[in-house]
């Protein structure tokens, strides 16, 4: 696959030690385009080996607005549901960069281990040094070992490591949408994580027109109103929650985006730093970053402080556990009790739609109503389309329910100029089909 | 980000981050820092949220500050040249940014 492409899957077999890359052929773009059609396509093949997908969307990285992000393909360990995680910050789009489109890791290391995935090269190594760190400590270490501060992790904690259910695969130092329990299957895969940093190129087919068109429609994204709005807290007050943003305002520090997405979905609040310092803070670990929504909205639900609800954001991304179902399973309502709680914690989470996408995607339209009726049902097989189809493009999965402008036609249209491969609607409904049944 | 994307796309004319003259910056994440660094021929500019920096290229660098550990090191790169031959669109860097960010002086 020449264009939008790093034309290489990587296949790596934790169990041989045994790495090899094989071309990803035109022909299976035709059928599944990318992202998660691909990824799913590659789970059942390698079934047998309980694999772990780990993909990227066929815009993701372009100049195609929200094409932020990669995605986490497998079977959860906990739902025994196939099941698809967003990769988002400014990592998803790192694994593109870094030489591969997609990676297979299949079978269960002897020993801790983690991938070193750089300019086209793959390599297992050994994670004796950082098995039993938590999260922030093992991204430091990886970063310092490598020696490149932009170096990009998916990583476990201890709750992986112990293989809780609700342990949670962290982005760089960050709570992620993983709601699967894959930090559980790394950690029993023995595989602390992957570490990935490239300066690939990524070429085009039609690129003056794929640029054009990009720009296009950004022109027509930027004439939405939520485009003076920032943050996680103007998100779930467009869900009704109110009181939220003068709840969190007083520890916001700065909101983020991932990659070239239009609305910042991330919000970085200070807890050990005066939230409006502007210079550099001289604190080592002022704050974290809070990308999830519903698990906001669920510790504030519990009774704590907005302080508190961060600390309590913070404990989960160190031990590498899932901060809803923490907030939902702990019954405690006091900080430390919560933190307490991680190694003890028991109990079914609610499982919201089908099960197959990460509900740290809030389950209706924000900011514009995509003319749905509010009829509950309809509402959620919207929701699911929504998801997958971001999940095949590798659009920020957030942002595609906030912006109606970033259709389906417009990214078959970019994907078609961006390839020259005939990209039809049937042919996505087809992937879309397979990815929901 | 997408600014160093669309810089060395003008450059490459595919997508890559390698040949951008802006760069986010984005080392300190942990302390939530953030910034946007321009190389230009005899310049380096760094757009802090406390404000601008502007070096000359080739002066010593402050011993005091702390350096961050990059594979792409900026003086290495071209120096910008908004984009001349983009003639449909102007600094392609200002043109992409999604929040309006950038602007030419």
């Amino acid at each position: 696959m020449e264009y939008l492409s790093t034309d290489k899957i990587l296949v790596i077999d934790l169990a041989t030690s045994e790495i090899e890359e094989t071309a990803l052929d035109e022909s299976l773009v035709s059928e599944k385009i990318g992202g998660a059609g691909i990824t799913k396509y590659l789970y059942d093949k390698f079934q047998n080996d309980d694999p772990i997908v780990i993909g990227t969307g066929l815009l993701t990285g372009t100049t195609c607005p929200a094409s932020a992000i990669g995605l986490i393909t497998a079977k959860s360990p906990v739902t025994g549901k196939l099941c698809h995680c967003p990769i988002i910050y400014k990592v998803g789009i790192e694994i593109k960069f870094s030489g591969y489109d997609h990676i297979v890791v299949k079978g269960v290391s002897d020993n801790p281990v983690y991938l070193w995935i750089h300019d086209g090269v793959a390599d297992i190594s050994d994670a004796s040094e950082i098995w039993g760190k938590d999260v922030w400590e093992s991204t430091d270490s990886l970063r310092k070992h490598v020696g490149d501060d932009l170096l990009q992790t998916m990583i476990i904690g201890k709750a992986g490591e112990n293989r809780s259910d609700y342990a949670q695969i962290c982005y760089n130092y960050w709570s992620s949408p993983d709601r699967f329990g894959f930090g559980k299957l790394f950690g029993s895969k023995k595989l602390k994580g992957l570490a990935f940093r490239g300066m690939g190129l990524i070429e085009v087919a039609d690129h003056e027109n794929f640029v054009r068109r990009s720009l296009e429609i950004l022109k027509e994204i930027k004439t939405n109103d939520f485009m003076t709005k920032k943050g996680i807290a103007e998100i779930a007050s467009a869900l009704g929650e109110a009181g939220i943003k003068e709840w969190l305002e007083p520890i916001v520090h700065r909101h983020s985006a991932d990659y070239f997405t239009p609305y910042a979905t991330n919000t970085a609040v200070f807890l050990d730093e005066d939230p409006k310092r502007v210079e550099e803070s001289k604190v080592a670990e002022p704050g974290v970053l809070i990308s999830d929504v519903p698990a906001l909205l669920a510790f504030k639900k519990l009774g704590l402080s907005a302080e508190d609800t961060g600390r309590a954001f913070k404990a989960c991304a160190k031990y590498g556990i899932d901060p809803a179902a923490v907030a939902e399973l702990s019954g405690k309502s006091s900080l430390q009790e919560i933190v307490d709680s991680f190694d003890g914690l028991s109990g079914t989470v609610t499982l919201k739609g089908k099960g197959h996408f990460s509900s740290w995607c809030p389950l209706k339209p924000i900011f514009n109503n995509f003319g749905l009726s509010g009829d509950a049902a309809k509402d959620e097989t919207w929701w699911e389309r929504r998801q997958a189809i971001a999940l095949i493009f590798g659009i920020q999965p957030i942002f595609s329910i906030m912006c109606p402008e970033l259709s389906e036609e417009k990214l078959l249209e970019l994907s078609r100029i961006g390839t020259e491969l005939d990209l039809t609607q049937d042919i996505l409904d087809r992937v879309v089909a397979d990815l929901l049944k | 980000m997408a600014c160093e994307m669309a810089c060395s796309y003008h450059r490459d004319d595919g997508f890559a981050f390698l040949s951008a003259c802006i760069v986010a910056y984005r080392a300190r994440e942990k302390r939530d820092y953030f910034g946007i660094l321009l190389k230009e021929e005899e310049f380096l500019k760094v757009a802090r949220p406390e404000g601008l920096e502007v070096n000359r290229i080739g002066e010593a660098a402050d011993p005091n500050k702390e350096a961050d550990a990059s594979a792409k090191p900026m003086l290495l790169r071209e120096g910008c040249d908004l984009c001349e031959d983009m003639d449909d669109y102007g600094p392609m860097c200002i043109v992409i940014c999604p929040v309006d960010a950038i602007t030419l002086e």
